[in-house]
């Protein structure tokens, strides 16, 4: 009997401190992410990844660092680097999960910071690619307010270039502001981001 | 029973804060500390990722034997079993990591386009906005230096080749009729539309084991492996309508597409130099299937082309103009598979078959010939580890050539051949560091119709001199059999492979957006065809004892960064190449080899005009021909040969494309050649006729219109 309550006890022991060990490590990688150590950040999620096979969060997020760090590097190399590492990572989840939209939506944002590294090779190339990757991510989750945001914004580039209406993009990021504030993360480190770049986007919309 | 129930929780508690020290720096090869690195313990979160100074140190839990896991992208990652109480200040040393993008490539002879960082020399829409090329493959690679500019025929001249010493493959096999079927003296294009690929490799010279039956060159095209969506194109040009659509689904996809060119529109507004009696006319319909299996993907591809003219031309020997009624019917089918299996194991195979039958009437005399080829291929490869890939493979080429040709007087001559030839061929790639490279690879090949074996070594090296350039050597022999005009006579005399060793010394330079790409070359020709009467005919005296040679240095210049907005590139080559084979008394020059090329070709995007507009100019020195007024064979120069190419493409909206083109918009008067009479006129001169351009000027004007679910898409790559 005390065996057996030593057993239970012991697995759930093993269990709780695991959750908070996985609970503990996520803390720490957003810590350092927040603090703008992208590398660090990068890094630490990458560890979390190693070791929790069966969670999409680690990679997601090593990917979302890195695509986000490409978009604000003006060093070709470097773009390089940082897509080729966010595109790695995401293959590995992409295949065990191809319909799930925030990774649809990282992979849309990964060929866009292609398009801007080299536009006459790459626009022609990607930008329909984009387009589909939001379109099935809209078809999967209809009310996720990045989807939303995200295709919009790439959408807004578009118009502007060819001088057409940008209201109807503009009407769509004010409908991502609102699912936004609905909008209820399946746990607690599931992807919540965008709100204020959406803020951002709607006052340029004015 | 409280007390166990706390114990276990203390013991657990306390492993989880027994905590060991792990600590140490990364250095590269050269022992160089290296920052930003992850080291972590595998299957753990205990880790840190180095600092400046490449020293790291973190906490772990974990006890005993462990492993130590350091990866950063541009090495390889180290795995290390270490014991976790006995692991401090312990120097890890990193290796390269030679597949990553900054490691060097063997790229001696090749001009690749594809890739979205790679060195591209040619992006996949230069193919179509290149002014002048007119969705034409071949003349969009004519802007590249070591090819010539043979006005006259069309096709691809490689560093003092004949334009069938170039071999085309799509996917990996062989496509046996490359052009579309012309006249003498009225240039040909590529069959192929440019829109089907997105990857083209075009090597001109010291190219892989894997191809043969090529003395210069090889241009590889690869389709795409995937389409966007579904989507129709409409075409409505100047030339000819087109009407394109692809349709996608889960696992596979569908691209029909067919086109009808007229150019009796074309012909009755721009003053023709040659007098047609049916202008040239062509329907034609391509097909590519792609389906991914988990681990491949099968494409099919088909082809169908149909063309026809009829015109008079101008001869020399005969007062009266020569009727020449052409009629050629092409079908190609090109079946590959492309997956993984096992361990790094990779496979490549294809299947594919051509059909080429021309009907030509000249004057009163019937020509008809049919050609059927089939290529038979697979190559596997592996890696056997990050530094060295092994491919093999085998190769086999049928060809049936048949063609009877019926005189006006009555008599019909048959001649044929068939020719099977069997090849295999391995090949490695070896990276000793990241910075030297080799790749080594043989060939072996029979053949049945020449009752001969041939053994082809190939090696190429490239080492890394700095950080944006390196320096490649390569050297390889290529043996072809000889062309068709020939060995359809083999009934007659058995002829042998014809052979040329090439020599490569490259060099090339590549930063921020712009390429240099220097070469320099020599190659060994021999075992040329020689025959003894004016033209190629049965009761020619044949040998193979000619030779020759060619050597000279190419440079192309890329720049897509310097000026806002615009991309240009030059190609420069120079050659020297002498040859005595065909029916040459001497060695010469042949007359499709001009000294000195050069190629401009600009690129110039307006936003304000949503317009693309382009520049082509090419320009070329003197070619030689031969005047038998003159004792001296092949003592004649033509005059230099210039024509500048002009395109404008306006975005009228996102599907909508309106496209103008115009060539040689200077109107120069280029002369490519002479024709000369066969016998002395009543004063002992042999007449003269030039060779010319069958207008001096080509215009088009094309409509072009996407309808798609998805806006964005266009038919800029179209063009």
């Amino acid at each position: 009997m005390t065996k057996i309550i030593t057993t239970i006890a012991f697995f759930v022991c093993s269990l709780l401190s695991a959750q908070s060990q996985f609970e503990q490590g996520m803390g720490k990688a957003f810590q350092l992410w927040g603090q703008g150590k992208n590398s660090e950040a990068s890094d630490m999620f990458e560890r979390i990844s190693a070791a929790e096979k069966t969670s999409w969060l680690p990679n997601y997020y090593v990917a979302l660092i890195n695509t986000t760090a490409a978009f604000q590097t003006k060093d070709k190399e470097q773009i390089n680097l940082l897509l080729a590492k966010a595109q790695k990572a995401l293959d590995f989840e992409m295949v065990k999960n191809p319909n799930n939209a925030e990774l649809l939506v990282v992979q849309a944002m990964i060929h866009t910071a292609w398009i801007a590294f080299d536009p006459m090779t790459n626009g022609q190339k990607l930008s329909g690619k984009v387009m589909e990757l939001y379109a099935k991510a809209q078809a999967i989750a209809p009310e996720n307010p990045r989807v939303i945001f995200e295709k919009a914004e790439f959408e807004i580039g578009a118009a502007k270039f060819w001088g057409t209406d940008t209201k109807p993009m503009c009407a769509q990021i004010e409908k991502a502001i609102g699912l936004f504030a609905t909008f209820k993360p399946e746990t607690a480190f599931s992807p919540t981001w965008g709100l204020d770049r959406a803020t951002v986007a709607a006052a340029n919309c004015k | 029973m409280k007390i166990i129930f706390i114990l276990s929780i203390f013991l657990i508690t306390t492993s989880l804060f027994s905590q060991t020290n792990i600590s140490g720096k990364v250095i590269d090869e050269k022992g160089k500390a290296v920052s930003g690195v992850n080291v972590f313990i595998e299957g753990t979160y205990d880790g840190s990722s180095s600092a400046e100074d490449g020293s790291f140190s973190f906490e772990t839990s974990t006890t005993g034997n462990q492993i130590l896991v350091a990866s950063f992208l541009v090495f390889e990652t180290l795995k290390t079993k270490i014991d976790v109480s006995n692991f401090q200040n312990i120097i890890l040393k990193l290796k390269d990591n030679v597949n990553a993008l900054d490691a060097v490539v063997i790229t001696a002879g090749t001009f690749e386009s594809g890739g979205k960082a790679k060195v591209s020399v040619l992006k996949p829409l230069d193919i179509v906005t290149t002014a002048g090329s007119a969705g034409n493959i071949i003349a969009a690679l004519q802007t590249l230096p070591g090819t010539q500019n043979v006005g006259e025929d069309g096709r691809l001249f490689v560093r003092g080749g004949e334009a069938n010493e170039t071999q085309t493959f799509v996917d990996g096999i062989r496509v046996s009729q490359p052009y579309g079927a012309s006249a003498q003296n009225v240039p040909t294009r590529g069959r192929f539309s440019p829109f089907l690929f997105d990857g083209i490799s075009f090597s001109t010279g010291g190219y892989s084991a894997e191809y043969g039956e090529a003395l210069s060159s090889v241009l590889l095209l690869n389709t795409k492996n995937e389409v966007d969506f579904n989507k129709t194109e409409i075409s409505v040009m100047t030339v000819g309508l087109g009407l394109g659509n692809t349709q996608k689904w889960d696992k596979s996809s569908l691209s029909v597409n067919g086109s009808y060119i007229n150019l009796a529109p074309y012909q009755y507004i721009v003053k023709q130099n040659v007098d047609w009696n049916s202008p040239f006319q062509s329907l034609s319909g391509e097909t590519v299937y792609r389906y991914n299996f988990t681990n491949g993907i099968l494409k099919v591809y088909a082809a169908f082309d149909s063309s026809k003219f009829d015109i008079n031309q101008e001869n020399i020997n005969s007062p009266n103009k020569i009727r020449v009624n052409l009629n050629n019917n092409n079908f190609y089918f090109n079946t590959s598979y492309k997956g993984v299996f096992g361990k790094n194991w990779q496979l490549v195979s294809g299947i594919s078959y051509g059909n080429s039958q021309n009907k030509i009437k000249v004057d009163l005399d019937d020509i008809a010939n049919a050609e059927n080829a089939a290529h038979f291929k697979f190559k596997v490869r592996k890696n056997l580890s990050n530094r060295i890939k092994m491919s093999f493979g085998a190769d086999y080429f049928i060809t049936k050539f048949g063609e009877d040709i019926s005189s006006n007087s009555g008599t019909l001559n048959s001649i044929g051949y068939n020719s099977n030839i069997a090849a295999v061929f391995a090949e490695s790639d070896i990276f000793f560091s990241k910075k030297l490279a080799a790749k080594v690879g043989v060939r072996f090949l029979h053949n049945d119709l020449l009752e001969e074996s041939a053994f082809s070594p190939r090696i190429s090296l490239a080492y890394k001199v700095a950080k944006n350039s390196q320096v490649s050597l390569a050297y390889g022999d290529f043996s072809q059999t000889p062309n068709s005009d020939y060995i359809k006579y083999s009934k007659f005399y058995e002829f042998e492979s014809e052979k040329a060793s090439h020599y490569i010394l490259n060099y090339q330079f590549s930063k921020n957006g712009k390429t240099l790409i220097a070469e320099a070359y020599y190659k060994a020709y021999n075992n040329l065809v020689k025959y003894n009467t004016p033209s190629i005919q049965y009761n020619s005296d044949f040998n193979n004892d000619g030779f020759g040679f060619a050597k000279g240095l190419d440079i192309f210049w890329r720049d897509s960064e310097s000026i806002k907005n615009l991309e240009y590139w030059i190609s420069y080559s120079y050659i020297d190449s002498e040859r005595n084979y065909k029916n040459f008394p001497t060695q010469a020059t042949p007359n499709f080899i001009a000294n000195h090329s050069l190629s401009l070709v600009t690129k110039y995007w307006i936003g304000s005009w949503k317009s693309q507009i382009g520049f082509t100019n090419s320009f070329s020195t003197a070619r030689p021909y031969n005047n038998p007024n003159e004792l001296e064979f092949m003592n004649g120069k033509t005059k230099a040969y210039n024509n500048l190419s002009f395109n404008w493409a306006y975005l009228l909206s996102q599907q909508k494309i309106l496209y103008f083109s115009v060539s040689n918009v200077l109107g120069t008067q280029n002369v490519y050649g002479y024709d000369y009479a066969k016998n002395p006129n009543s004063n002992g001169v042999y007449n003269r006729s030039a060779v010319t351009p069958a207008a001096d000027r080509f215009f088009f004007v094309g409509f072009f219109w996407t309808l798609s679910a998805n806006k964005k898409d266009n038919q800029l790559k179209n063009l």
